[in-house]
């Protein structure tokens, strides 16, 4: 932690980053992002198991006002955010300072310490500790058990249903939405200044809170997430009502993986899956 | 008036006559989430339990409802009412912290415009508070004049005793008759079961005057810059706070020539709250918005109702995805209004 | 007698192939079932799946997006990008619990006016074989207007 706190410091005070987005410690211990903006700031920053959020969800903010670089800590989860976001050019790697902090899982329920049971979904098929680049490291990897992967079987019993069953399931869950949108604030890769949602003439999708509304607010956040989404799993954990987002996004990074062998946020070069085409897309379902 | 009595189980009874002559009866479950109970079976009342998740307003002020419905008829339009739901719904086991939000925003539905449908939903009510005996890093009700002992909004309120009963009295004249309806189920206290205490009073955390009087001078602070520097501007907050009250207005069609008019939740956090036709948007950034939040429940409010728009029930604080504290948040508001008034 | 089942289907077609092979099928006097409304959009790229999403809402039983073979967009590559997207949404639809029965894609070039009768034909026997949408209607049930409402009142 101390070395975090120095890479951070020594940062700011050399100008490498104008400012850094990190977690801090507040009174009640609990762990929620800060950004550091003196190298005095910067000993407030730390890293632990609770360091749950995504912190590139800042990064678009940012976007048109880059005097300087802007300082990160990210995890190996979160660096396919910072990577996809450049990939789409919503920020330039050249304006950011990177601090990566290697990982070794981090807690479900913020409110309780930190175990097998406790652990995201995120983390249970997590590949890499280590983010594959960075500006600067902080070592702070500990060895941890993976967990059974239960969403995975989750999303088995899901594909064996009929589709009617898994109507029924999904609208069971859609019915809990309060259309708080706090699946799409939390979301990094959601940075449109305009949703689909608050665009009223037409009105695409309607605001209500309804079945209907639910179920096209959630099937199109789903599919506007489809490739895109680099599953941090921030929109489940943030979900007021406990609806099983990533259920949804993740099927989808598996489609757009088995049918393209593409996953987002893994390259900064490669054109991403929506942007682009290839003439030799196979379907079966096209008369 | 002699003191009475009540066991859980008599307490499911009647829940379930309440059922049988069609009441929504609203109470918790081992979810720990309020919902309609069809089986007073679910029902538990557990004083030590954190609050729920969302609070019931939902109940009185759903998220969703439709204000009427229009349908073209040849070259004229048929406007049709809602059909309002008025049967009586009960809450069995409030925290102080839920009944006391009901008044509350009671004044807020009564100002300039009656509104008819949280109107007809809270005359027909009749809440059964419950003290608590719960308390965490969030909570703070004794902040916000509250208590866990608080009767505001509770028509007959319940004291947790030994072996699953509860001390029960009336609160108002509503309550009282609704003891009388339910007597046969309530017994005499001969004081055999010892109640049920707290295992330590609620610690204070600042001085509510104080506050205010920093929030009347204070609108361009710097404090504000930082206040609300890390909030994403969902509205969790508003939707599961048992006070907050916004909605917006819509229009929604089904097929051609027909739809309804619908009031929905809506939140001070969102961007497009304040956003004029014109594109401008006075409160556009999420610094503003979160002054707005802060300076709304503790101080417009209060101006205009006399009410603290909070009942420190802290289900903001647990939920929020980046652990924005209104409870740190207003700490720190009393802390720097102990400083201005130093120099 | 039971009255019989007309699926209403709304089928989205670029402008340049099957919107016109629709017309060749009509100049050409093809007979076709007419439960289709065709809306016209500048290419199959144009089309969100949003749309889909809308017309089911709205009370279609099946819709059916028909553009340009592959190679033959007007603007070069629009029924590729389009064809990506469909691909990612069909599976989603399919992981919703959308009956794949209710949603048709083909290719239909301005020449094709009797594949676009087949196809519109076959669809349509299909949908109407299935029934009506009722999974995707009975979320439409806060919206309508309720059976207990009492009579409205009128306005000019």
């Amino acid at each position: 932690m101390n070395e975090l706190k120095q890479i951070c410091k020594d940062a700011l005070s050399e100008k490498k980053a104008r400012f850094i987005i990190g977690y801090k410690e507040d009174k009640n211990k609990r762990i929620k992002p800060f950004i550091a903006k003196t190298p005095e700031d910067a000993e407030q920053l730390t890293f632990n198991h609770h360091a749950v959020n995504n912190l590139a969800v800042y990064l678009p903010r940012f976007k048109n006002n880059v005097e300087g670089k802007i300082g990160i800590v990210v995890k190996s989860c979160d660096l396919k955010a910072v990577t996809a976001l450049i990939q789409e050019n919503q920020i330039k790697r050249d304006d950011l300072f990177i601090i990566g902090v290697n990982c070794s899982g981090v807690v479900l329920d913020i409110a309780k310490e930190f175990n097998k049971d406790n652990t995201q979904i995120k983390c249970k098929y997590c590949q890499a500790k280590t983010p594959p680049y960075y500006d600067a490291l902080a070592d702070e990897s500990k060895d941890f058990e993976m967990p059974d992967d239960d969403q995975a079987e989750l999303m088995a019993k899901i594909d064996k249903m009929t589709s009617d069953e898994r109507l029924e399931f999904w609208n069971a869950e859609f019915e809990k939405c309060i259309k708080c949108y706090a699946c799409r604030q939390v979301c990094p890769m959601c940075y449109c200044e305009k949703c689909i949602v608050e665009k009223s003439e037409p009105q695409w999708i309607d605001t209500s809170s309804t079945a209907r509304g639910n179920f096209s607010w959630n099937i199109i956040r789903a599919f506007h997430m489809a490739g895109r989404c680099i599953g941090c799993h921030e929109c489940e954990r943030a979900c007021p009502m406990g609806i099983p987002l990533t259920l949804l996004t993740r099927k989808m990074g598996m489609v757009a993986s088995s049918e393209f062998g593409y996953r987002h946020g893994m390259s900064l070069t490669e054109p991403t899956l929506i942007g682009t085409y290839s003439t030799s897309d196979k379907e079966d379902f096209i008369k | 008036m002699e003191e009475l009595i009540i066991s859980i189980d008599n307490l499911k009874e009647i829940a379930r006559e309440l059922f049988n002559n069609d009441c929504r009866v609203i109470g918790t479950t081992a979810e720990n989430k309020f919902k309609v109970i069809d089986d007073p079976e679910q029902l538990i009342l557990n004083p030590n339990s954190v609050p729920t998740g969302s609070s019931f307003k939902e109940f009185f002020f759903p998220k969703t409802e439709p204000l009427f419905f229009y349908k073209q008829n040849n070259s004229s339009i048929d406007l049709i009412d809602p059909v309002i739901d008025k049967s009586r719904i009960v809450v069995i086991g409030a925290k102080p912290c839920d009944a006391a939000a009901l008044p509350i925003i009671s004044k807020v539905f009564n100002w300039d415009y009656k509104d008819d449908l949280f109107n007809t939903r809270n005359d027909n009510s009749l809440i059964i508070g419950m003290s608590c005996h719960y308390n965490d890093e969030f909570c703070f009700c004794n902040d916000v004049g509250g208590s866990p002992e608080n009767r505001k909004g509770s028509d007959v309120f319940l004291k947790p005793l030994a072996d699953n009963y509860f001390k029960a009295a009336s609160v108002t004249p509503k309550g009282e008759a609704f003891i009388k309806e339910y007597q046969k189920y309530f017994e005499k206290d001969l004081g055999k079961n010892k109640p049920l205490v707290r295992k330590e009073e609620n610690p204070n955390h600042f001085d509510y005057d104080k506050v205010k009087t920093w929030l009347d001078n204070n609108f361009e602070n710097k404090f504000w810059d930082t206040a609300g520097e890390m909030c994403l501007g969902c509205a969790q907050c508003a939707f599961v706070c048992p006070t907050c009250h916004c909605f917006d207005i819509v229009d929604e069609q089904n097929g051609s020539c027909a739809g309804r008019r619908a009031k929905n939740w809506d939140a001070c956090q969102f961007s497009l709250f304040t956003k004029h036709a014109s594109g401008h948007n006075p409160r556009d950034n999420q610094e503003k918005r979160y002054r707005q939040r802060i300076s709304h429940k503790f101080k417009y409010y209060n101006d205009k109702f006399d009410e603290i728009l909070c009942t420190g029930c802290g289900r903001c604080s647990r939920g929020c995805p980046v652990s924005l504290d209104i409870l740190q948040i207003v700490e720190e508001i009393n802390s720097l209004s102990q400083k201005s008034n130093a120099i | 007698m039971e009255e019989k089942f007309e699926p209403k289907i709304a089928a989205f077609v670029c402008n340049w192939c099957t919107y016109t092979g629709a017309d060749l099928a009509g100049t050409s006097r093809l007979k076709q079932e007419a439960n289709a409304r065709l809306i016209r959009v500048p290419c199959t790229g144009r089309i969100d799946p949003v749309f889909i999403i809308k017309a089911f809402e709205n009370g279609a039983d099946g819709v059916l997006i028909s553009g340009c073979h592959p190679g033959d967009c007007h603007y070069n590559a629009g029924n590729f990008h389009a064809r990506r997207r469909w691909i990612l949404f069909k599976n989603l639809l399919d992981f919703i619990g959308i009956d794949s029965s209710r949603l048709y894609f083909s290719w239909v070039s301005a020449s094709e006016g009797k594949k676009w009768v087949d196809i519109v034909d076959g669809v349509i026997d299909a949908v109407r074989a299935k029934g009506p949408f009722k999974q995707y209607k009975k979320m439409n049930k806060e919206i309508e207007i309720p059976v207990a409402a009492e009579e409205g009142v009128s306005v000019k």
